[in-house]
């Protein structure tokens, strides 16, 4: 299905992209696509660069070089400039998306309502009345209608990454980006927060998503790209790349997550 | 509302660090600013009834602007600082009982003599080792250290304490930590009248030459001593110093062997109690006026640079924090007292000269800097890395994030170390005493000077500051559980 899509359709698009930390090339050229509307799936093996990669898409890890665009907003990080006037194209590309970490980084000192007002209200400088409809919203999707004036601590994980999902999309962001959402979760509460992902998925959000949730992707990608040594090694759509991939290294890595899954 | 917080300590800084001009136009009458000590009876001392500073010099200086036609205004401070507070020209004349001597000559204008006396030796009652000066001859003795008679003790080979004042001789010799003290005659009669004291005696005279006491100027102020000269000289003449000196010694010691002075009456003496009583309002006013303004607008000022400083130090611009790094590390590896001196006596001389107040909160703002700045830096640390992300990834720039996310979770790490440093410049305030800041401290200082009750006075003194201490804890406390609100359940 990437084959045949205009180019005005594609909501996320990376060429290019080159990482070393000192001696280590984290990524050595990575050209990807996602168009809007798809959920686009990272696999790879720990090390295979795939979070350095989800963090290029937003600038919290500042590639050598490449382009990243994002819906009208294009950063050439090879042509980046040094200081402030760096920093804020940085936070230009940053602002077209919302993340949603692993352990969730909610504000503890913020209730859960003002964990998804502050960044529309403070920095987006929307009026509030309407920002706090939409949070309670946003919270009524994902289940947690009545903790709005409750405290990160007096959540359950599975609930504080929900909160974490509702956070970025308050920003009203161009895509999600999901870096390993369940991983830092007990096993009994990953369903909730993947059903949210699901959920969203088929309310049509663009979303990118880092996770070691085989079974998941299979259901909720359009697309999977499995990351190596820094390359696409492999990429496609679900039944292709987890049902019956062709390179060997993806099979190898399928084989040991599948096991212990 | 950014913007006014930032104006208001902007508008602070400006107000502590601008001089407050230095001596203002000469207009008529002409102000003359005295030092004196305020702790030396009977000579300048606060008369413990009204509190007023008065004494046989405070009389004199008075007499003589009433015919100089001058304004006066005192400025009490220990006899240490008082040569200093002349040349730095916070002070513009000494009426302290100060000595002729060769040295004093040559580097400023003294006045025509107003008293003579004699220096005389004390000892421990039935302390037969020293009778004369000659025995002083590797004893100790207690001194103002920069005074005439330290020097006489010096030159008699005696090694010299260092003390503040002859409230704290008479002490130190008494509890058997020095052998001896060489002072003016007068004011050992003084002490022994008033306080009855059959613990000390005095041995004989230190040395066979007379002493005269004049006022002290700046040599190039000679205008002003020519007036001081014309006056004293009139007053002589008329008799009023006479008539001062008669009231206080009953012999006139403004003309050479005018009698022996009498001061068996004393001034009165009064119970622990009556002394406590009268100088417990004094004290809460210093520490209402003084002690509390001055820690307050010290801690307010020296954290909002601390957070600067603090900044600065994890700023990834090396030039930034390596100069936040030297501030730190010279205002923590050297004496609050010397930061107090080089603020007070020092930068006068590069120009830079503020009012005691001022001076003490510029000093004292500085150290709460060096030390909180620290504190706040390893507090902004210890917020996880992630907080700092998630701001970003919501859209704060570095202001909002350290503003909204960042601070208000490192309060909670921080508060319980900088009630620390708050309770530390509560008590460090102190120290103001020695800048002629009249605190807390200042005021019993006064008063044990003048009865010599240190125990019952310090001890309430002592009683002020723990008891503000405990009501600074109780508000340290109840910060402490608001901003726990949201972590423990």
């Amino acid at each position: 299905m990437t084959d045949d899509i205009r180019p005005d359709d594609i909501r996320v698009d990376v060429t290019g992209l080159r990482k070393s930390f000192g001696s280590l090339d984290v990524l050595r050229g990575i050209d990807f696509a996602t168009p809007r509307g798809t959920s686009t799936v990272l696999l790879g093996p720990s090390g295979s660069g795939k979070t350095t990669l989800l963090r290029s898409l937003n600038a919290l890890d500042t590639p050598d070089s490449g382009v990243v665009r994002i819906d009208d907003v294009s950063v050439d990080f090879s042509a980046l400039p040094p200081g402030k006037a760096g920093r804020d194209e940085s936070a230009r590309l940053r602002a077209q998306s919302g993340m949603v970490f692993q352990s969730h980084n909610l504000f503890p000192h913020r209730t859960v309502l003002q964990n998804l007002t502050e960044g529309p209200v403070v920095a987006q400088k929307r009026p509030v009345e309407e920002v706090v409809a939409e949070a309670r919203a946003l919270l009524d999707q994902v289940g947690l209608a009545d903790k709005a004036d409750s405290y990160p601590y007096q959540l359950s994980g599975g609930q504080q990454q929900r909160v974490g999902i509702a956070r970025a999309l308050a920003l009203k962001p161009r895509v999600v980006l999901f870096d390993e959402p369940t991983s830092a979760l007990d096993p009994e509460l990953v369903g909730e927060v993947l059903a949210v992902i699901k959920d969203l998925a088929s309310k049509g959000w663009t979303m990118v998503i880092v996770t070691h949730e085989i079974r998941f992707a299979e259901k909720v990608a359009d697309q999977v790209l499995f990351l190596d040594g820094g390359v696409i090694v492999e990429h496609g759509p679900p039944g292709q790349v987890i049902g019956d991939p062709r390179e060997e290294r993806t099979r190898r890595f399928l084989r040991r997550v599948l096991d212990h899954g | 509302m950014r913007q006014v917080f930032r104006g208001a300590v902007l508008l602070l800084l400006l107000l502590i660090v601008v001089p407050a001009p230095a001596n203002a136009q000469q207009e008529q009458p002409p102000l003359v600013r005295v030092g004196t000590e305020g702790t030396y009876p009977p000579f300048s001392f606060h008369d413990p009834r009204t509190q007023e500073l008065t004494g046989y010099d405070i009389e004199v200086v008075k007499a003589i602007a009433a015919k100089a036609g001058w304004r006066l205004e005192f400025v009490e401070t220990q006899w240490d600082a008082i040569f200093p507070a002349l040349d730095a020209r916070r002070i513009d004349l000494i009426a302290n009982q100060v000595s002729r001597n060769p040295e004093r000559a040559a580097k400023y204008g003294l006045s025509t003599t107003y008293t003579y006396s004699r220096g005389v030796i004390v000892r421990r009652t039935g302390d037969d080792r020293i009778k004369s000066i000659a025995d002083l001859s590797g004893k100790t003795t207690a001194q103002s250290s920069t005074s005439n008679w330290a020097k006489v003790a010096r030159d008699a080979g005696a090694n010299v304490e260092a003390v503040e004042g002859f409230a704290q001789a008479a002490a130190l010799l008494q509890q058997g930590r020095v052998d001896a003290i060489v002072n003016d005659n007068i004011a050992v009669l003084d002490y022994l009248a008033t306080t009855g004291s059959k613990d000390v005696e005095i041995a004989g005279d230190a040395g066979q030459a007379g002493s005269e006491q004049v006022l002290a100027l700046r040599q190039a102020d000679s205008a002003l001593l020519a007036q001081a000269n014309q006056a004293i000289d009139a007053l002589k003449a008329d008799g009023t110093l006479r008539g001062i000196s008669q009231k206080y010694f009953k012999a006139d010691v403004s003309v050479e062997n005018g009698g022996a002075a009498d001061l068996s009456e004393g001034r009165g003496q009064r119970s622990t109690w009556d002394i406590l009583r009268a100088t417990a309002w004094p004290m809460f006013v210093g520490l209402v006026k003084v002690t509390v303004p001055l820690t307050a607008l010290s801690f307010a000022i020296g954290l909002a640079l601390a957070l600067l400083v603090a900044l600065a130090r994890i700023s990834p611009y090396r030039v930034l924090s390596g100069l936040a790094r030297a501030f730190i590390s010279i205002i923590r590896g050297t004496p609050l007292l010397l930061q107090l001196f080089i603020v007070f006596y020092g930068l006068p001389q590069i120009g830079l000269k503020f009012p005691p107040f001022t001076a003490a909160v510029v000093a004292f703002s500085l150290n709460v800097a060096g030390y909180a700045a620290e504190v706040i830096r390893s507090a902004i640390l210890s917020v996880p890395r992630g907080q700092f992300e998630a701001a970003s990834t919501i859209g704060f720039g570095y202001a909002q994030t350290l503003r909204r996310i960042v601070l208000p979770q490192a309060a909670r790490t921080a508060v319980p170390p900088l009630s620390n440093t708050l309770l530390s410049l509560l008590k460090d305030t102190s120290l103001g005493s020695v800048v002629l800041l009249t605190e807390l401290f200042r005021e019993s200082q006064l008063a044990a000077a003048e009865s010599n009750e240190f125990l019952a006075l310090y001890s309430f003194a002592g009683l002020y500051y723990w008891v503000v201490c405990v009501a600074l804890s109780a508000a340290q406390k109840r910060l402490e559980t608001r901003l726990n609100r949201y972590v423990i359940a």
